[in-house]
């Protein structure tokens, strides 16, 4: 391999940022269509609640079961690291900020993005290389409108409730753990959480961070199903770029929103 | 038919998901769903607070009776003015009542403790509890014994 | 304008770019009204391309495509719409909608296009089916179907709005013999009796020629030649020539351009 000179090493670095700036707007103009404009199609609520059964009920599942196990290790954990200070009864306030605060919103994310942001993505860029979507445009209907924006709807709707359950079922798996199990008295447990957690500030906080992951997420999913290249290595390409991009979204994001709403600026 | 079973799914996701949220307003953050219209706001001024939080517990004889809703620092004063909310079911208290700042456990949160005074007169909404006893402040305490060994040892 | 009346699809002067590649370069064709038409040419030389610049899912780089009378790169997007309503499009895999049965599939567009009660929607959608022999398979997912039945649900789908032109891309590619013939009197019957226009892109020689009464031949992003089936059987064009007998080697050459064999081989490594 011969060494790249640094001009052009400079080319080809300015080249891949106009080729992000490129899928930023190609993806901002996508969302846009999507979105705004004319629905048209009558039987618009049937698709959305067929798109909110197949992403919102269909990853319930995982949402709790992964929510229990990871209230009862929180509890777990908490519960031996509080007691060296003789506070255990101050498991239930850390369980419930942890979960409602960071863990609730980010693993339902995460988890969201690997089970239904994969599927989607796979899905339209399965209607894509079987021609379903330009079969749509030529019978005159926007597949913008048909395809893309109900799923977009059914996984804003369905995030924010999922990372709700998922905070509950973790609560309630960290208070099994604590209260039925390590012998932590229930009521200094709940007395203790509902004193500390502020329905405001730490509830309704968590829930605009998971609208927000909401959004990033399907965004991402539906885009790189839409966008992908119409072969089977296309899709699985665009199936591993969306749970890398929405991870990774999901984390930056996270941290930046911790920042505004939890630190002190 | 397949469809019915379908929207039965979605509606009772929807359900699950507003379920939770009621849960987590009542069950987890303690949010009372009787308004705030049946509480009483009083003052107190405070040498020092610190360590006293927004949301800490009011309580008079070990029963919680209301919380702290504002810690602000009075200009002219320079002390320490909190602002505490009242459930209106305990407005007979005298003026001459003493608002302190106690600790929970040895390094828990610290709350405000009302002990009553016995005047006939009693508080008012917005009114000031002037009797007020500050926050235990470790390093002070320490301080202080350090101090009464050492001249102990002088004499 | 009764000149224009005689063709339901004209590209003028018709350039299409990918990225800096040239697909088309001043392409002219035009496509008589009531007629099948052919369009062949070897694969990759953008038959497809040229098929959806008709259906206006790709927009010339430049050139005016005019389908019943209206210059298609020009039309809103809404407008565009509303235009593609007069064509149907048979695509190559047939491209029914998976997660519909065949007769949710026919039925789909006479339900996002028309207000037509339920029965009414039923019947259409029987006498479409009937049409291309597939009545009974009515309540089949198309996963449930052959390729070929795949196609002929695709074209009953096609013809459900009653389109003004028909566009078939490949319809003979990957078909058994009798499904290759079940397709090709279906063509010739529905454009005859319908009485629509029907594009056949395809480069299956033997049964473009049978059913199309006029055919061009494109490649390297022009049209070579054009004319009754007859006719480019006994062009002079050795291109045309070399495509309509199938000679392996000619004007397209067999190998792709490469060093000279000689020098490669025993050329210093």
């Amino acid at each position: 391999m011969r060494r790249k000179s640094l001009l052009e090493r400079i080319r080809l670095f300015g080249r891949s940022a106009i080729d992000v700036l490129a899928v930023l707007g190609r993806s901002s103009l996508f969302l846009v269509h999507a979105m705004v404009g004319r629905g048209g199609i009558g039987g618009g609520f049937q698709l959305l609640v067929k798109q909110l059964y197949s992403i919102g009920v269909m990853s319930l599942a995982i949402i709790i079961v992964s929510g229990i196990f990871i209230g009862m290790v929180l509890s777990l954990q908490g519960f031996n690291i509080l007691a060296k200070y003789g506070s255990e009864q101050a498991v239930g306030q850390m369980i419930a900020l942890t979960l409602l605060r960071e863990l609730g919103p980010v693993v339902t994310a995460l988890l969201f993005a690997g089970r239904a942001g994969s599927a989607l993505t796979a899905e339209i860029g399965n209607m894509k290389s079987t021609e379903q979507l330009s079969s749509l445009e030529m019978i005159g209907v926007d597949p913008l409108k048909y395809i893309v924006a109900p799923r977009l709807w059914a996984g804003f709707i369905s995030l924010p409730l999922l990372a709700m359950i998922f905070s509950v079922v973790g609560i309630w798996g960290g208070s099994w753990v604590a209260v039925d199990w390590l012998g932590v008295y229930e009521g200094s447990f709940w007395s203790n959480m509902q004193n500390s957690v502020s329905f405001v500030d730490d509830v309704l906080n968590g829930v605009v961070k998971s609208v927000v992951f909401a959004f990033v997420v399907t965004w991402i999913a539906v885009f790189q199903g839409y966008d992908c290249e119409p072969t089977s290595e296309g899709i699985s390409r665009a199936t591993t770029k969306t749970v890398v991009y929405a991870s990774l979204a999901v984390l930056g994001l996270d941290f930046i929103l911790t920042a505004l709403m939890f630190g002190d600026f | 038919m397949q469809n019915r079973t379908l929207e039965i799914g979605v509606g009772l996701f929807l359900l699950a998901g507003i379920l939770a949220l009621i849960l987590l307003a009542l069950r987890v953050s303690g949010l009372s769903a009787s308004p705030s219209s049946d509480t009483y706001k009083l003052y107190a001024y405070f040498d020092n607070i610190a360590g006293l939080t927004v949301r800490a517990k009011v309580t008079m004889a070990g029963v919680t009776i209301g919380k702290v809703t504002a810690i602000d620092l009075d200009r002219d004063t320079f002390t320490g003015r909190v602002t505490l909310q009242l459930e209106k079911r305990v407005d007979n208290l005298p003026v001459d009542s003493t608002a302190s700042i106690l600790t929970a456990g040895l390094l828990g949160e610290k709350y405000i403790g009302i002990s009553v005074g016995g005047e006939e007169a009693l508080l008012k909404d917005g009114g000031t509890i002037h009797d007020t006893q500050s926050s235990l402040v470790l390093e002070d305490l320490i301080g202080k014994f350090l101090l009464n060994t050492v001249s102990k040892e002088a004499k | 304008m009764s000149a224009e009346n005689a063709y339901a699809v004209e590209l003028k002067g018709v350039s299409f770019k990918r990225g800096t590649r040239s697909i088309f370069n001043n392409v002219d064709i035009r496509i008589p009204r009531g007629k099948v038409t052919g369009i062949m040419g070897p694969s990759g030389c953008g038959k497809t391309t040229l098929l959806r610049l008709m259906g206006a899912q790709l927009r010339p780089s430049s050139g005016e495509v005019w389908v019943a009378g209206q210059n298609l790169p020009q039309l809103s997007r809404s407008d565009l719409f509303d235009a593609r309503k007069q064509m149907g499009v048979l695509f190559q895999s047939g491209a029914l909608f998976t997660d519909l049965d065949v007769f949710e599939n026919v039925a789909f567009p006479l339900r996002v296009h028309t207000q037509l009660p339920e029965e009414m929607i039923r019947d259409i959608v029987l006498m479409k089916l009937q049409a291309v022999g597939l009545r009974g398979a009515i309540e089949l997912m198309p996963d449930e179907l052959s390729g070929g039945m795949k196609r002929r649900v695709a074209l009953a789908r096609a013809i459900a709005l009653d389109p003004q032109i028909l566009m078939y891309d490949e319809p003979f590619v990957g078909q058994d013999p009798i499904a290759m013939g079940v397709l090709v009197r279906l063509i010739r019957l529905l454009n005859d009796a319908l009485g629509i226009t029907s594009i056949v892109v395809s480069h299956d020689l033997a049964e473009t020629a049978s059913i199309a009464d006029y055919i061009y031949v494109v490649g390297d992003g022009q049209v070579l030649g054009q004319g009754t089936p007859d006719e480019l059987m006994d062009s002079d064009n050795p291109r045309i020539r070399q495509f309509m007998k199938g000679d392996p080697d000619g004007p397209v050459p067999f190998h792709f351009p490469a060093p000279d064999y000689r020098a490669d081989l025993l050329g210093k490594r």
